[in-house]
């Protein structure tokens, strides 16, 4: 979970705007995911699916862009190719796996890429940008900067804990949950009351107007981006007026 | 002492960004047990119980209106990015709502209706089996199609619609189990550290 919001500032390939990459996001979920991609062409959710592989290959996450796209191409080539090819029980546990690939794993991915690429104050000023309530996304931009501390913490609890044999198949299995999530929250509660101290001298409140150092606008690529992702909405729109079928 | 605002501060909604950030983390950690085919539908059950521990301590931070209601609209936001559908998102507008509502009937101060919150607050889980439940139509029959009839009898078998509403039971049923749990957390180990 290492780089929410961390993001590797110099080396992330193509800059989008973080608006272009949630409404990428948006369509991926309502097309690929919602009414099971049955609302555009299949090619159409193909297209889209890959795009978040574009995105990674030009960050040079060459490991994850390599992952999802060999477990992408799998699944899906299986649903087109392989489906008559298997038979008996496991056949149909083999389809349901792989129609969730999918439909779930692009999702998954354009989110992980979002979260990867935006530092917290492009998030922030593109949050302002759209006019979202503070009361939402000074929450959320806390939140994300929290994240990373959780998972240290719980990390570190869960190795004194295995020390205590306090795991799966321990001797003390049964304290498994309390004697994590107690040591978790009373650290996690202590740093987040400092976190909120150290906010608050930096302005972060309601009622006054911040000023932010990032330059975030659309640009070329964004414009292709929201080409591609156009696309859809325009066909269904088409389709419910009975200009083209498929 | 002067009577408090109800306008929330900066401060509550760090606040709210903390403890959604916790609860998160917690919830997210049980979830991976639903890599597991077979315990996939049981997470209904771990989330809303564990859930409850991190959340009720949440609840003796809030004193104004709108907390629990933005810390739900987050849950369902963060369940849309994570790729479960748009469902939870409508969900978590209800429930948040339906919480805040329960939850000032106790004057924020009610540890009764604090386990009941829970109760409420904990139905975005639910929400996220949805997309299995409301797409059936469009999915079944482009999947007959494309895979045959037998696979679609089959999956139907699998995920009967009776189903649904009584994840939604045992979802509320394990919320307040898990806020009762919470309860008993805070009073053994919270309030004695001084932060509940």
């Amino acid at each position: 979970m290492n780089g929410l919001f961390q993001a590797n500032i110099a080396d992330r390939g193509i800059l989008l705007d973080p608006r272009t990459k949630l409404f990428a996001l948006l369509t991926i979920i309502v097309f690929v995911l919602g009414g099971m991609g049955t609302l555009a062409p299949e090619w159409l959710n193909v297209l889209i699916s890959i795009t978040p592989l574009v995105f990674l290959c030009s960050a040079k996450q060459w490991g994850k862009a390599l992952g999802f796209g060999a477990v992408y191409a799998a699944a899906d080539l299986f649903l087109i190719y392989g489906v008559n090819s298997v038979n008996g029980a496991g056949k149909y546990l083999l389809i349901m796996l792989c129609t969730l690939i999918v439909r779930i794993l692009p999702g998954m991915i354009m989110g992980a890429y979002l979260f990867a690429s935006t530092t917290v104050s492009e998030f922030i000023a593109a949050m302002h940008r759209m006019h979202m309530p503070v009361q939402l996304t000074i929450p959320m931009s806390v939140m994300f900067r929290f994240f990373p501390t959780v998972l240290e913490e719980f990390f570190s609890i869960n190795s004194a804990m295995k020390m205590r044999d306090i795991r799966f198949g321990g001797k003390n299995a049964d304290k498994m949950i309390e004697y994590r999530i107690v040591p978790l929250l009373i650290c996690s509660a202590r740093i987040g009351s400092e976190l909120s101290a150290a906010a608050l001298t930096r302005g972060l409140s309601t009622g006054t107007r911040r000023t932010n150092i990032c330059r975030i606008g659309f640009r070329m690529p964004d414009l292709i981006v929201f080409a591609i992702m156009l696309c859809p909405y325009l066909l269904l729109i088409l389709k419910k007026a009975g200009a083209v079928s498929w | 002492m002067k009577p408090q605002s109800n306008k929330l501060t900066g401060k509550d909604l760090i606040n709210v960004g903390i403890y959604s950030a916790i609860y998160f983390v917690i919830v997210f950690l049980i979830a991976m047990l639903g890599m597991v085919p077979v315990l996939y539908p049981m997470l209904v059950v771990f989330c809303p119980i564990v859930g409850g521990i991190p959340f009720m301590l949440f609840l003796t931070k809030v004193r104004k209106p709108g907390m629990i209601f933005i810390m739900s609209i987050i849950m369902g936001v963060m369940m849309l990015v994570t790729g479960m559908g748009i469902y939870p998102l409508i969900v978590s507008v209800f429930s948040g709502l339906i919480s805040e509502l329960v939850f000032r009937k106790g004057n924020y101060r009610s540890a009764g209706m604090a386990v009941l919150t829970n109760g409420t607050f904990s139905l975005w889980v639910w929400a996220c089996f949805l997309l299995l439940f409301l797409n059936r139509d469009s999915f079944m029959a482009s999947r007959a199609e494309s895979i045959g009839q037998d696979y679609v009898t089959a999956l139907d078998k699998l995920t009967p619609n009776w189903l649904c509403p009584v994840l939604l039971a045992v979802c509320f049923i394990c919320g307040v189990l898990g806020g009762l749990l919470g309860k008993k957390m805070l009073h053994k180990h919270f309030e004695k550290a001084g932060i509940a």
